[in-house]
């Protein structure tokens, strides 16, 4: 299957890289979550089953948008958290800079060209479904407090 | 060893607002270091109700021990990241005007660091979205009258800016120009970031020699001169309302022509040379389209020279001279 290198995305009027095209995707299942994983690269796609009904209604949908960014080099640093709101982030060296917006269901992230497959499935990925997990099961208690509030 | 900041009243328990490029900055921060800053850029402005967004500022002494990083700069729908150097890092939400920082105490305590980086950076990537868009182009004034000179890369931009600050004009920006709509009309903000020329600028500006060209954020060598209190004369100013446009271009024949220019041509430059926006900021899009429009409602020329930017500079004068004359 083709990729789309990021390298050769030589748009001067998109330096941030945010028009690195991402046609390949897949859908997953994490815990109750329906994901959607939409990338450059297909190493950047996880290797667990891919265990989701396309057609289920009333699931949670949340997306993954992963861009293997192949003009940056080096290898994952310590992660650093960044915690406000509806906003989580990540930055592990320009290795790895990930985003996740809990109220738009989105995971952003860039992977470096030095992650290799075996760290990124390894490591990355149970990184990626463990924070997933972590925003939505506390989203989805957030949303119950308020439930409850409403009610009271 | 994981390191996770909490951005929020307790971790952040300082708090004020400072103005810049007119709009307002609520910031709140953990640093006196930032309140300082901050209340350095409280005097710059006066205005009442404009646009707003969140800066979050945490101060963390482990940066400074961190090892310095090269720039960084990438983003993906309303999220941008940034590593700014030496050892910086932001996080943008440009759908909930919001900026998170983490700043080593060196940054946030060096003012240069602020007005040439974190600022500038600050309301290139989140301006659109506050209403300040940031235009690619030079912005010069004359008589009190603003005026842009944009160009395509290499066309002799920052020479010319710099030979016209020579000559006296206000120099509001060289490279990037933040323009807000009032109902007085176009307004135009330069946040003071230096002139940069390129190392064979030495040329025409001999007086270079006395500085360093250093690596600058995109990689390139310059030299990099700080408008305000330069050593080569320059007038430093912070706003302009800008009335007129020049597109700068090089040709191989001598001479400067000034060749009235049509508003389609002036919007086709601008909207061909403006970053892409995501569809996420679709307000933001609309409100650069707008500015642009009225860029290219501005009386508008070519300015086709193979002179040297001194020459040019001087042409343009007269020119101006002209212009305002025929307007009285």
């Amino acid at each position: 299957m083709q990729q789309y290198e990021s390298s050769h995305h030589n748009d001067p009027l998109d330096l941030l890289r945010r028009f690195v095209p991402t046609p390949l995707k897949a859908v997953y299942r994490i815990s109750s979550l329906r994901v959607i994983v939409k990338t450059n690269d297909i190493t950047l796609l996880p290797a667990f089953p891919l265990g989701a009904d396309l057609d289920a209604v009333g699931e949670s949908v949340l997306e993954w948008k992963l861009v293997r960014d192949a003009d940056s080099p080096g290898l994952l640093g310590e992660p650093v958290f960044l915690t406000s709101g509806a906003l989580t982030v990540v930055e592990m060296g320009t290795a790895c800079m990930l985003a996740l917006d809990h109220e738009r269901r989105e995971l952003l992230g860039f992977i470096g060209a030095d992650v290799d497959a075996h760290t990124y499935q390894e490591f990355l990925v149970p990184f990626l479904c463990r924070m997933t997990n972590e925003a939505f099961i506390e989203d989805r208690y957030q949303d119950l407090l308020s439930d409850e509030d409403a009610n009271d | 060893m994981t390191m996770t900041l909490e951005f929020n009243r307790q971790t952040l328990p300082f708090e004020t607002d400072f103005q810049i490029a007119g709009t307002r900055c609520f910031l709140s921060t953990n640093s006196h270091e930032v309140l300082q800053a901050a209340a350095r850029l409280r005097k710059l402005e006066k205005q009442t109700s404009v646009p707003s967004f969140e800066m979050e500022v945490i101060v963390d002494s482990a940066l400074d021990r961190a090892p310095e990083r090269l720039a960084y700069f990438r983003g993906l729908k309303h999220i941008v990241f940034a590593i700014v150097p030496p050892r910086c890092f932001l996080a943008y939400d440009l759908l909930r005007r919001r900026v998170h920082a983490v700043l080593s105490i060196t940054a946030a305590q060096d003012h240069s660091f602020w007005d040439t980086l974190l600022l500038p950076i600050t309301i290139g990537l989140m301006g659109t979205t506050v209403g300040v868009a940031p235009i690619h182009s030079a912005c010069l004034e004359r008589n009190g009258r603003g005026f842009l000179v944009a160009g395509v890369s290499g066309a002799g931009k920052s020479t010319l800016t710099a030979a016209l600050a020579q000559l006296g004009f206000g120099l509001v920006s060289d490279d990037w120009t933040y323009i807000s709509e009032r109902q007085c009309g176009l307004v135009a903000y330069g946040l003071s970031s230096p002139v940069k020329l390129l190392p064979d600028a030495v040329r025409f500006f001999p007086e270079l020699r006395a500085f360093a060209p250093r690596t600058t954020l995109n990689g390139e060598l310059a030299y990099e001169i700080d408008p305000v209190g330069s050593t080569m004369g320059f007038i430093a100013k912070n706003v302009s309302q800008p009335r007129r446009v020049f597109l700068l271009e090089r040709t191989a024949s001598r001479g400067c022509h000034f060749v009235p220019c049509r508003h389609e041509y002036v919007r086709d430059f601008f909207e061909k040379t403006g970053e892409r926006l995501p569809d996420e900021l679709r307000e933001a899009k609309a409100f650069r389209a707008r500015i642009v429009q009225a860029i290219a409602a501005c009386p508008s020329w070519i300015l086709r020279t193979g002179e040297s930017p001194q020459i040019t500079a001087n042409a343009l004068d007269d020119f101006l001279e002209e212009a305002d004359h025929a307007a009285v």
